[in-house]
């Protein structure tokens, strides 16, 4: 177990330097230049050009600025932002919370109604309702989560009144301790509810299919020759092989929870990494788009590692073999 | 006392507005030490049968009728909580693929154990165990495998499993598909003799469900051909294989390599192949294919008779008539 841990920290920190160097790479290639944005298009100064291309080190070679850059990293140093001039890393630290908690909540309840609804319609397959659930599931698959972000400020903000249509506590009240956490669940409501609508769908075919697959197996034919209760067997033998590919899926989904809310953060203004990232790669702010994507690189790593431990302890096939 | 009486049992699978006739008014006695092997080639409906008399089949798409009488009591008509007292207790199977006949995620012994709590919810940890233990030493497995996973079992070990899995609760009845099949033939000797040992010993009646001839001649007292689920023929092994009656049987018998011949003539095969059984022949199901089949066989079906030596056979011209 040790020695294979081991490995897979060592390939994750490869992975997360070569992401770090294609990130450095198409970000310079891409066209538009930082300072030229900042300095807009009226009256351009040409001499301070000049002078803050050569404060942020871009006068330099590329490969130059790409090892200062990681030198850099190394004494923990993430740069300095283009354009606001704050410290990237304490930015990056004030937008993780929100984004975090956006995501996980997002994907623990779609991790668990999806999970359920595809458990019973497993077990009623066929039904009128499995049928209907069914086809809900690929409405919102294929339903774009803008625009279903969009219709829900629409119907639940703007007619009905029930919830507030964008960002993440009222800013007027700027309430204290505990009515300051049931502000922020009251705002978390609707960017939640769009962003597990789009899960929802995943864990609930996930769910259904190994279901309905592990419960075609032999061993439960076995079982149920053997006398033992239907629920029982659903409970012990089914659904223990049956969560397997849904904490992949969680996993996976888990990995891109720093950048996979972007569009859902935009819509309702959500103070987080996704709309923070979007801002900066519209200004070409390099060092604090390059310290985004260091972090996004890491948090997929660590899951992708995090998840193979976990399935390790569920799966014995796994962990025998390649354990010890 | 026939320990097992089907009574015009059959078997029709429904699938999108098709009838599948799988299953065509068998009846056959399965009398006490007696063991019976039934034998037909792929797609006969062997596995069928055993499932219907097990009560394994999907209710939603499978009719069954007739009569199975275990005892004298029609499983057919059994409440499920009487059902599921005499699974495993009266009547137990061992299935093909043994390394699907458990749960990859759950340790054989836990599994096995399980499966005896059903039927003895007071027994404690110790005694499961040693129940478990005393029957992997009947098939001569080690004790160790009680906390090993399916996956680091060999073939022969798993195929022992789910044998020492299906005598754990004394059982009268003992169906066994297909399940030395996959073992070579060393092994499956081995566990042939294991189990002929066993049945003495603890006075089981074993159905084997097969398409290896040999295996039904080293093990078997009684045979039945079956053949696109109808009966072809019936009787005592050393008889229906050495002089079979039955055209079909003869073709079976004649397929069917053996070390003994010493010409070099190339082994005959049964020309034709099943017919479909959503619309099986008016006549005898086996008369597009059989070599002696007059006009008769075409329009109407022969019934099961019976000839010398305890035999049974479903043809006009079986026995005597035959010999031309």
């Amino acid at each position: 177990m040790k020695s294979y841990l081991g490995k897979r920290i060592v390939t994750a920190v490869l992975c997360v330097f070569l992401a770090l160097l294609f990130n450095f790479i198409i970000i310079h290639a891409a066209p538009g230049n930082p300072i030229r944005i900042l300095a807009g298009t009226d009256s351009v100064n040409e001499e301070m050009i000049a002078e803050l291309t050569q404060k942020y080190g871009l006068d330099q070679p590329a490969y130059i600025q790409f090892f200062r850059y990681v030198g850099n990293l190394f004494k923990g140093d993430m740069g300095v932002s283009i354009y606001t001039g704050q410290p990237v890393a304490d930015e990056i630290i004030s937008k993780l919370g929100p984004t975090l908690l956006l995501c996980l909540t997002s994907s623990i309840i779609a991790l668990i109604l999806g999970t359920l609804l595809g458990i019973f319609c497993a077990r009623h397959v066929g039904s009128a309702l499995d049928s209907f659930l069914g086809s809900i599931s690929y409405l919102f698959d294929s339903t774009p989560s803008f625009w279903l972000g969009l219709m829900l400020i629409l119907v639940f903000a703007s007619t009905l009144h029930l919830f507030p249509t964008a960002g993440m506590f009222n800013v007027r009240q700027n309430a204290e301790g505990f009515a300051r956490v049931v502000d922020v669940l009251y705002h978390l409501v609707l960017p939640s509810t769009a962003l597990s609508l789009t899960l929802i769908p995943y864990y609930f075919r996930i769910a259904r299919t190994s279901v309905i697959q592990v419960g075609n197996e032999d061993f439960i034919t076995t079982l149920r020759g053997a006398g033992m209760r239907e629920d029982r067997i659903y409970r012990k033998y089914v659904f223990r092989n049956a969560i397997l590919p849904v904490v992949t899926v969680f996993g996976i989904q888990l990995a891109y929870i720093v950048s996979g809310s972007a569009i859902v953060e935009i819509v309702f203004s959500w103070p987080g990494m996704g709309s923070y990232m979007m801002t900066a790669i519209s200004r070409r702010d390099y060092p604090t788009l390059m310290g985004i994507y260091l972090v996004i690189s890491i948090s997929v790593a660590v899951m992708m590692i995090v998840v193979d431990v976990v399935y390790t302890y569920l799966d014995p096939r796994i962990s025998r073999s390649e354990g010890k | 006392m026939a320990i097992l009486s089907l009574r015009d049992v059959s078997v029709t699978y429904r699938s999108s507005g098709k009838e599948v006739h799988a299953i065509n008014n068998i009846s056959l006695d399965v009398e006490e030490n007696e063991s019976l092997g039934i034998v037909g080639e792929s797609g006969s409906g062997k596995t069928t049968l055993i499932m219907a008399v097990l009560r394994l089949l999907n209710t939603k798409t499978t009719d069954v009728t007739g009569e199975a009488l275990l005892k004298g009591e029609d499983i057919f008509q059994m409440t499920p909580e009487r059902l599921s007292e005499i699974r495993w207790t009266e009547m137990a199977i061992v299935f093909q693929k043994a390394l699907n006949a458990l749960s990859p995620v759950h340790t054989v012994g836990r599994f096995i154990g399980d499966i005896y709590r059903v039927h003895k919810p007071e027994a404690t940890k110790e005694e499961i165990r040693s129940v478990v233990e005393e029957t992997f030493e009947l098939v001569n497995l080690p004790k160790r495998i009680f906390k090993l996973y399916p996956h680091e079992l060999s073939g022969g070990m798993l195929q022992r499993v789910s044998i020492a899995m299906s005598l754990i609760l004394d059982p009268s009845l003992l169906i066994m598909d297909e399940a030395t099949t996959a073992l070579d033939v060393v092994t499956q000797n081995q566990i042939l003799e294991e189990i002929k040992r066993l049945e003495e010993q603890k006075g089981i009646t074993r159905i084997m469900i097969t398409h290896d001839m040999s295996v039904v001649a080293s093990s078997c007292k009684k045979v039945a051909v079956l053949y696109a689920g109808s009966l072809m023929e019936s009787g005592p092994t050393e008889k229906v294989l050495v002089e079979p009656i039955h055209p079909y049987t003869q073709g079976l018998v004649e397929s069917f390599p053996t070390f003994k011949t010493d010409t070099h003539e190339p082994l005959k095969s049964i020309p034709g192949s099943l017919p479909d059984l959503a619309n099986l022949p008016a006549g005898c199901v086996f008369a597009p294919r059989c070599p002696k089949a007059s006009d008769i066989c075409f329009n109407s079906k022969p019934e099961m008779k019976d000839y010398p030596g305890n035999r049974k056979a479903a043809c006009f011209f079986a026995g005597g008539s035959n010999n031309e």
